[in-house]
């Protein structure tokens, strides 16, 4: 009876002292625990504002910096070639079937000043209707003459070699002249043509 | 040793670290600069310009039919050509041979483009003082590496450069 009683009193003991351990290693939590973060959708929104603005931000500025290349392009062109001196020659093509265009050489008053070789999709572009600036630079007023050598291939793929000249006064203001090459259907060959606009 | 052979060895060995120092070719000056641009007569008798390759990793090459080593760089690059033509590769190769006929003729077989530099006045642009010589330029057109004759190893080289372009 002594046994059971003691083996009684030892379990009891051994069933309040968990709960006092128990009581012990629970810290009562009297603050409720305030969120780190506030809630996920109202941060994303904010971030994707910020985001527009910084990017509407980097897109004006890069607009301004395109618009300030330009206007200093301009001005290095305005500054370089004055408009009293200024004289430019352009090139353009409306031919197809009697030229294949491979080079233009260019002299003003015996002055090699253009020498250019046309890849396949410089002449292409020609072809569509691009006109190419081939020579920019700055002449006395009074006369001048202009040589232009055009070399490419012919009709029945013969190599071919042509010149054109012209013969013109630079006045006060800009000179431009083009250099056209187009097909004379009537001749089955190529016309080079060195005209002055006006 | 006297005050002046001190004086006279100072100043040859001055001059010597100078003169190996102005063999450093300008043509390595052109890393991480825009590669020159220009457009040449190929020996099929097209017009090349170097810009219309934007978009592709292009190794230029220079060389000349008389220089053994030319033609063995030139087959390793070839050869790479072809191995990662779809990935956006070319080789041009810019012979500085005298005429047409040279280039023509050094090159028979090529599958890439020859270009003849007939006046030099590429060679010049790059500052080509030794050959061969090969400019490796990315897709935006910048010189990444110049490569300055050709020796073993090279070629693991060049491929190690290379597939680091293409994968850019």
């Amino acid at each position: 009876m002594v046994v059971k009683w003691m083996a009684s009193a030892a379990l009891a003991v051994l069933a309040v002292q968990p709960a006092q351990v128990a009581a012990q290693e629970a810290p009562v939590q009297t603050v409720a625990a305030v969120p780190e973060f506030a809630p996920r959708a109202d941060q994303s929104a904010e971030q994707g504002t910020e985001f527009r603005t910084l990017d509407e931000d980097v897109q004006d500025l890069k607009k301004q910096v395109l618009d300030l290349n330009r206007d200093l392009f301009l001005l290095e062109e305005e500054l370089l070639f004055p408009s009293n001196t200024q004289t430019a020659v352009f090139v353009s093509m409306d031919v197809g079937e009697f030229f294949g265009l491979d080079s233009v050489e260019l002299k003003i008053d015996g002055k090699d000043v253009a020498n250019y070789l046309y890849t396949e999709r410089e002449a292409d572009a020609l072809l569509k209707g691009g006109v190419q600036r081939l020579f920019i630079g700055n002449l006395k007023a009074g006369e001048h003459e202009l040589v232009a050598v055009f070399t490419g291939q012919g009709p029945h793929a013969r190599d071919y070699r042509r010149a054109a000249s012209l013969v013109f006064e630079k006045g006060i203001g800009p000179k431009y002249i083009e250099l056209t090459i187009s097909d004379r259907e009537s001749k089955q060959q190529p016309e080079f043509v060195v005209k002055e606009w006006e | 040793m006297t005050e002046r052979m001190r004086a006279r060895w100072g100043g040859a060995a001055l001059a010597g670290l100078l003169a190996v120092a102005g063999t450093v070719s300008a043509a390595t000056e052109l890393e991480g600069q825009d590669a020159p641009d220009f457009v040449l007569k190929s020996v099929s008798g097209k017009n090349l310009r170097l810009s219309e390759y934007r978009g592709d990793v292009v190794m230029l090459s220079f060389w000349a039919s008389w220089c053994g080593e030319c033609r063995a760089q030139l087959e390793h690059l070839g050869a790479m050509r072809e191995r990662y033509r779809d990935a956006g590769i070319e080789l041009l190769a810019v012979s500085l041979d005298q005429s047409a006929r040279q280039a023509s003729e050094g090159s028979a077989g090529a599958r890439y483009p020859v270009l003849h530099d007939a006046g030099g006045e590429v060679g010049r642009l790059y500052d080509v003082t030794t050959m061969p010589v090969m400019v490796l330029i990315d897709r935006g057109g910048v010189v990444r590496e110049v490569f300055e004759g050709f020796r073993r190893g090279n070629d693991e080289q060049y491929l190690t450069e290379v597939r680091a372009l293409l994968r850019e």
